[in-house]
Parts: C-alpha cells; structure tokens; sequence
C-alpha cells in the first residue's frame, strides 16, 4: 500500500508536468490549428538552454533559467509562429504538422551537437528531503512539483476564464471570425496562445528536468505523452488536458513498477486506443464542429 | 434621384463613403464606391449578386483593407480603422449568418459583446438585465448554450449583443437568412424600433420588397459603385430596380 502511495505521488507529479505541455499542444491547436508534434522537444530544451547560459555566459543559475526561459519564450513562441505557423498554415494543417516534425528533429540534433549527447543534471530548487505521508516516504521534490503544476495551471485558467485579455483569447479560440467583428484583436490573440505554450514548455522543463536529467533525446516519451494526454482528455479543453496528463503520469508510474520498466511505453498507449474507440472526443471533450 | 455627392452630401450624413476602392486578392469588387447615409434613418443596400453589397459593409467595419478612397463617420476620417476602434466609435456590425457562440450561454455572449471594445462601460451587468428584459425570449435561455436558440433568436442576440455598446450605427447584412416571414417582421420591428430612438440602420437584404417597405431610404449597388440612392418608396416604384432585379444591366441613370 505505502509503496502503491509512493507510485501513485510521482505518477501525478510527472502527470502534472504532461498536463503542462498538453495544454499548450491544445491552446495553439485551438486557436491556429497548430499540431506541434515539436512539442516534447519544446519541453527539452529549455533546460538545456539554461545549462548553455551556465556554461557560457558563467552567470548562476536564477539568472540562467531567466535567460532561458526568456529565450526560448521568444524564440519557440514569436519566432516559431512568425518563421513557421504563418508561412505553412495557409497550406493546411497537414504540411504544418509535417513542418513541426522537422523542427523537432532540428531541436533534438541541435541540442545534441550544439550541447552534448550526454544527460546532464539539472539543479532542482526544491529541498532533496522526504516527507511522510499516511507512513510513506515521499520526496518533496515530487511534492513541489505537483504543488507548482496546479498553481500554474490554475493561475492559467483564471487568466482565461476571468481577465479581458484572457477572455478574448478564449473568444478568438473558439470562433475568430465571431471574435473579430466584436473588435477582438484575434492575431494578437493567437500570438498570445503561442506564448503561453512556450512559457508553459519551460515550467514544464525545469520541473521534470530535475529528475530525468537534461538530455536532447528527452522529447520523445514527453512528447508523446503530453499527445496522448491531449486526446485522452479531449484535445480541446484546459481541464482535458489536466486529467489527461494526470491518468497519463499514473498509468506509465504504474506500468513501471508493476508491469514492466521496458514495455511502460506501451500502457499510455494502451490507454490512448481504449480512449480513442470509446469515446473518441475525449474524456471531458466536445466533439469538434467547424465553420469554415 | 442622382447621388448626391459633394459638400452638399454631407449635411445630417452619418455616414460617408467616398471613391472606395477594395476587394479580395487581386479581385477588385469596390469599384469607387460613393454614398452617403442620412443620420436616424434606415437605409437597405439592394442589388444583384456580386455587386459589392456585404463588401462594403466589410470595407466600412474595417475588415477590409482598401485601396483608395475615404471613409467618414460623424465627419471623422475613419478609413483604415480596426474594428474595436469602430465598435468604441459607435458602429456595430451584424453580418450574415451565425455569428454567436453556440456553446456559451446566452448571457456569456451577451458578455462576450463587450469585451473588447467596452471597458469603460461600467455597468455591463446592469445592460445585460434591462437588455434580457427587453426580449423574453433570450431572458427565457439567458443561461443554456445559445445553440438551443432558434435561428430568429440568434439572430436577435447578436442584435441585442451589438445594442449593449450604445451604438450609432448598425450595418446589418441580410437579417432575414433562413428567418419564417413572421420572424421576418419580428426583426424589421426590432429595426424601426432602434431608428425610432435615434439608432441608424444600414441593412442588406435579398428580401428587398418587404426590407424596402420598412426602410426610409433604399441604395442600389451595382458592379461595386452605388447606382441609385433615395425614398425607399421611389426605389421600391423605380422601374429600372426591377428591371436590375430581373436580372438585366441598369440603364444608364440618365
């Protein structure tokens, strides 16, 4: 029982760290159609530009996951949209997706050759103590993780559920054409949207890094799992993509210790084809109309 | 019945279009437009397919982007707007079809009407009561998702949603799509109701007879230039309107 507990508390924490990027694979989805199948790469680089600015520019780390952070929101949020959305997504969603695999590919090469091929720790701000919870050991670090995750995602939702700005976001998601005639400035919306995802694929970096140490090969599993999060929890929906996330991060924390380390991959799967022909839009989806 | 240009055009003007030129692409569909629209009246914008009738009203809420010429409103040189700066100034814009969230309820639209270009209204809430009992049958569903609402409801919120902003003007693109006659009616008096307090209407309608009748002012379009403007009833009687309508070219208007 305390160590199904133990299991349990990291799968939700690792589960909060795929919500994160879940949410932001959503938002741009949402609002320009966007599948960033980059997106595991977006949440392993961050990390290691913070590493970069270390070893670089020999400044400590506070100030380097500012640069990092900083960085990356500018480059994989504006400048992706600018130098990659824009110009493909005239041509539909399919030769944007495509564009996206190969920025994911430029990521993960870039980071291998441009930093190492080797994992390097990540130091994480969190005390390497344990707490006992119901008699189990359980480490604050998970602890911290699941505590910043929530914040975050709840301070998200408030922004867009009760600021005007956030309101407006949510209007151009969800109809831009109805946005604009209401004087909803949708492009600096959609703008916005890739900013958000951005800065949530670097929380979610420096989170997870920590624990599975930085390394350019890192997207791939979260990736994957924040996709799978995505769809499980409905691929539209902020409160999906959380419980998405959450069930993903048990399932695989689970599958690893009860089933096998080797074959975890394959359980969130297991879930996403159960999902997808059960109830294809989602657990808390709606199904998906569009007028164009 | 000749347009009136000029100095003259701009006395009781609400609004004025002057030489507009704009289009899609490289498809000019605005070629020098020119009109002007007498403060309270309502005024319907006819004319055959193509001629430029939901573009213009495009060109005027600042959704398209013109090559040439000027447009005024209330003597304001407003070309080039953006359409929140339109919406503050006064003019809303109620285009063709559905334009509502389905999935929001009534009251969240009606919320989603302000939220751009109304910060400075203060007491949104309270205009959202007095406007929900203004039209029970919005108040009735003012918390279900709006797609329950039939087609003449929706359409009565997006008008209701653009009067929350204290607007001058409406242009309002073919009220009467997919409406039964007597919703029709319904809609054309919620109009005259608005021109009645001091509102302008710029409406275009296919339904052109029965848009006409309630209408002070009638404006045919033709190939993206105003052909004809005056009395609702002359346009109405006008032979050459009707020759348009039958599918000929206009007669040159001597």
């Amino acid at each position: 029982m305390s160590e199904f507990l133990a299991y349990l508390i990291v799968g939700i924490a690792t589960g909060s760290i795929y919500a994160l990027a879940a949410i932001g694979f959503t938002l741009v989805w949402q609002t320009s159609q966007t599948i960033n199948f980059a997106q595991g790469e977006f949440v392993m680089l961050p990390a290691i530009l913070v590493l970069l600015a270390v070893k670089l520019l020999g400044v400590p780390i506070p100030v380097a996951v500012l640069i990092g952070a900083a960085a990356f929101v500018l480059i994989f949020g504006v400048g992706f949209k600018r130098a990659i959305v824009d110009p493909m997504l005239p041509h539909g969603v399919l030769p944007l997706a495509i564009a996206t695999m190969s920025l994911a590919i430029i990521m993960k090469e870039g980071a291998k050759d441009g930093f190492s091929a080797e994992a390097q720790s990540f130091p994480s701000p969190f005390a390497a103590d344990t707490v006992s919870i119901l008699g189990t050991a359980v480490s604050v670090q998970f602890i911290m993780i699941i505590v910043v995750a929530f914040a975050s995602i709840a301070a998200l939702q408030w922004f867009v559920t009760r600021t005007r700005t956030g309101r407006q976001m949510q209007a151009a998601a969800q109809n831009p054409n109805v946005a604009r005639i209401l004087g909803i400035p949708v492009e600096r919306m959609v703008m916005l949207t890739f900013i958000i995802n951005a800065a949530l694929a670097a929380l979610a970096s420096f989170l997870i890094s920590p624990i599975y140490l930085a390394k350019f090969s890192n997207g791939e599993t979260i990736g994957l799992f924040a996709f799978i999060a995505a769809i499980v929890g409905g691929f539209n929906q902020v409160r999906g993509a959380l419980l998405g996330g959450i069930l993903v991060g048990i399932f695989d924390s689970l599958a690893a210790a009860y089933v096998s380390t080797s074959y975890r991959l394959a359980v969130p799967l297991a879930l996403l084809v159960l999902i997808i022909l059960l109830k294809p839009e989602g657990l808390i989806g709606r199904k998906e109309e569009r007028h164009v | 019945m000749a347009i009136e240009t000029g100095p003259a055009a701009t006395t009781g003007a609400v609004l004025e279009m002057q030489d507009v030129v704009g289009g899609y692409g490289r498809m000019t569909i605005l070629h020098g437009t020119t009109f002007s629209i007498r403060r309270g009246t309502i005024t319907t914008v006819i004319g055959p397919n193509g001629a430029g009738k939901s573009t213009c009203f495009k060109a005027i809420f600042g959704l398209l982007p013109l090559r040439s010429g000027a447009i005024r409103f209330e003597g304001r040189d407003v070309t080039g707007w953006t359409p929140r700066r339109l919406l503050e100034a006064g003019i809303v814009y109620v285009p063709q079809g559905r334009n509502i969230f389905p999935e929001l309820s009534v009251r969240h639209n009606l919320e989603f009407g302000a939220v751009a270009a109304g910060p400075h209204i203060t007491d949104m809430p309270a205009r959202i009561e007095a406007a929900l009992d203004r039209f029970p049958a919005l108040r009735q569903k003012a918390d279900v998702q709006a797609s329950t609402l039939s087609g003449g409801q929706q359409k009565q919120l997006e008008i209701v949603r653009g009067l929350l902003l204290d607007p001058k003007l409406i242009l309002i693109d073919e009220p009467s799509i997919g409406l039964s006659p007597m919703l029709v009616q319904e809609t054309f008096g919620i109009l005259q109701d608005l021109r009645d307090r001091g509102v302008t209407i710029l409406m275009v309608e296919q339904n052109a007879r029965s848009a006409l009748e309630i209408s002070d002012e009638g404006l045919v379009l033709e190939l993206g230039r105003a052909r004809l403007q005056g009395p609702a009833r002359d346009i109405l009687n006008d032979p050459r309107v009707a020759q348009l309508f039958l599918g000929g070219a206009m007669e040159p208007a001597a």
